[in-house]
């Protein structure tokens, strides 16, 4: 080793043979990734139990000999597919739930057709809801549920739980769920009541378009997508990093457009009025106290997370009024705590762990 | 081993996620303030503005040319969501009804037990 520059000389040649390889095999592979569709996601065998314009509920098939008592609908975010929870084999949540004997429902979103503009939080969280638990319950043959809710499909689940407090969900995990808006500093800020006429907006599109949703979601990291794209180039050679980025990317583009009136009320009651946190929430004309939820509730949060900052998260816990309560930080960011490498080895055991002893 | 200080590619790697965060950074406390918001919601209020009177100006085009416009399309569907929703209706009861009959449903695979037990602490997982 050259002491002063800490270069090892005699191993430049090995170095400068890899890098040719690797910039060979990016020419290579470059071709195959424009000539190549990206690895089939969401395959999970499934049945579509029932379907309503936006609203799709499906059943997982049992993947065990033996299944919990007590099962579990995912509440999926009403702005995202809820394929990212069902990536591939191995790297599935829903596979990994199955394979440890859950029986799973999944409530995910299509697009909102152009007359589902007038869709409003109640149709959300006092029908879909509890439509797809009454489905779910009928299937099943079981009156408990629990509720997995991701993102904003953990919103909408508190929003149930604190309305509908002595249905049937039995125990209830949000994944990384905001309760006061004012935190998420950049959504609020393009949103500024004195200068975002969401009226106007719902008014003139009816729903709005993803392009709008994920441009403000891509606006927190500006940066990040020419930067992933730079990191795509110089790893084109790795097939494990072009099949993850390629199922992370699909996802993160595949955004859903948000019935207007349902934004509409997101902007003014949560946005702006920050009623959830405020204790002041109504949805239908019922009111939706957190402190109303009773039932096991887990809520994890990532350390990392750009979209759901922790102080937009942290006092959901708080809040509560269930005595059996925790909330678990793990390392990651809004997506790689719930989907991924890491998630398998950090999210999906305490979950695991957390909700078997609660599903007997 | 070649020290990661002096290796150029890992340098670059570097160097790139420090652009990104300082970029990110940069950007983000431009967009927190409100002159961002304003001119932001400017922008995407003229946008859409732009985008109601094009669309009523192609209905009014659409109507002149006999074609059915949007609402006419849309009420078209909700017609087609309300008889989805009823079939939807329909095959439900039809599944409670030979639920309640006892007999299972066509090409249902039998569920298995629901007699799992989590794994005791330190236990062999099942």
């Amino acid at each position: 080793m050259n002491a002063p520059t800490g270069l090892d000389f005699a191993e430049i040649p090995e170095r400068i043979q890899s890098e040719v390889q690797r910039a060979i095999m990016r020419s290579i592979k470059g071709v195959e990734y424009f000539s190549t569709s990206g690895p089939t996601l969401g395959s999970t065998p499934k049945d579509v139990l029932h379907s309503r314009g936006t609203m799709s509920l499906y059943h997982y098939r049992p993947m065990s000999d033996e299944i919990y008592r007590v099962p579990v609908l995912i509440v999926m975010a009403t702005t995202n597919r809820g394929y990212i929870l069902d990536l591939v084999p191995g790297q599935s949540f829903v596979e990994f739930l199955l394979k440890r004997g859950y029986d799973v429902y999944m409530l995910d979103w299509t697009a909102p057709r152009p007359e589902e503009k007038s869709l409003r939080m109640e149709d959300y969280v006092l029908d879909f809801i509890p439509d797809c638990v009454r489905r779910v319950q009928q299937d099943s043959g079981e009156q408990d549920v629990s509720v997995i809710g991701y993102c904003f499909g953990g919103v909408l689940s508190l929003l149930y739980g604190s309305i509908v407090n002595d249905g049937p969900m039995k125990n209830l995990i949000c994944f990384t769920t905001p309760i006061d808006f004012r935190e998420m500093k950049l959504f609020s800020n393009f949103s500024d009541r004195r200068y975002f006429d969401v009226d106007r907006l719902v008014d003139s599109v009816g729903n709005v378009p993803p392009e709008m949703i994920l441009s403000s979601f891509e606006m927190l990291r500006p940066a990040s997508r020419t930067v992933s794209q730079i990191q795509l180039w110089e790893n084109i050679w790795n097939d494990e990093f072009v099949k993850s980025y390629r199922m992370f990317d699909r996802w993160a583009t595949d955004t859903l457009p948000l019935a207007g009136e349902y934004f509409r009320a997101i902007t003014k009651d949560l946005m702006w009025d920050n009623k959830l946190f405020n204790d002041t929430m109504s949805v239908g004309g019922r009111a939706a106290k957190l402190e109303n939820i009773k039932v096991p509730i887990l809520h994890a949060v990532a350390e990392h997370d750009h979209i759901v900052p922790y102080d937009a998260a942290k006092y959901l816990i708080a809040k509560i009024g269930s005595e059996d309560k925790e909330e678990v930080m793990l390392k990651g960011g809004h997506v790689s705590l719930v989907a991924g490498a890491n998630a398998v080895k950090r999210l999906w055991p305490k979950l695991d762990s957390w909700l078997g002893k609660r599903s007997t | 081993m070649t020290d990661k200080m002096n290796d150029p590619v890992a340098l670059w790697q570097r160097m790139i996620g420090e652009m990104e965060k300082g970029f990110n950074s940069l950007a983000t406390k431009a967009m927190e303030t409100p002159e961002f918001s304003q001119a932001m919601n400017r922008a995407g209020g003229a946008a859409a503005g732009a985008q109601k009177q094009f669309g009523d100006l192609m209905e009014k085009y659409l109507l002149s040319m006999n074609l059915p416009s949007r609402e006419q399309m849309t009420g078209i569907a909700e017609r087609l969501q309300s008889i989805e929703g009823q079939l939807g209706e329909i095959k439900s009861m039809l599944s409670q009804m030979s639920a309640a009959s006892g007999g299972s449903q066509i090409g249902a695979a039998p569920r298995p037990p629901r007699t799992k037990r989590p794994p005791s602490e330190g236990g062999e997982r099942k």
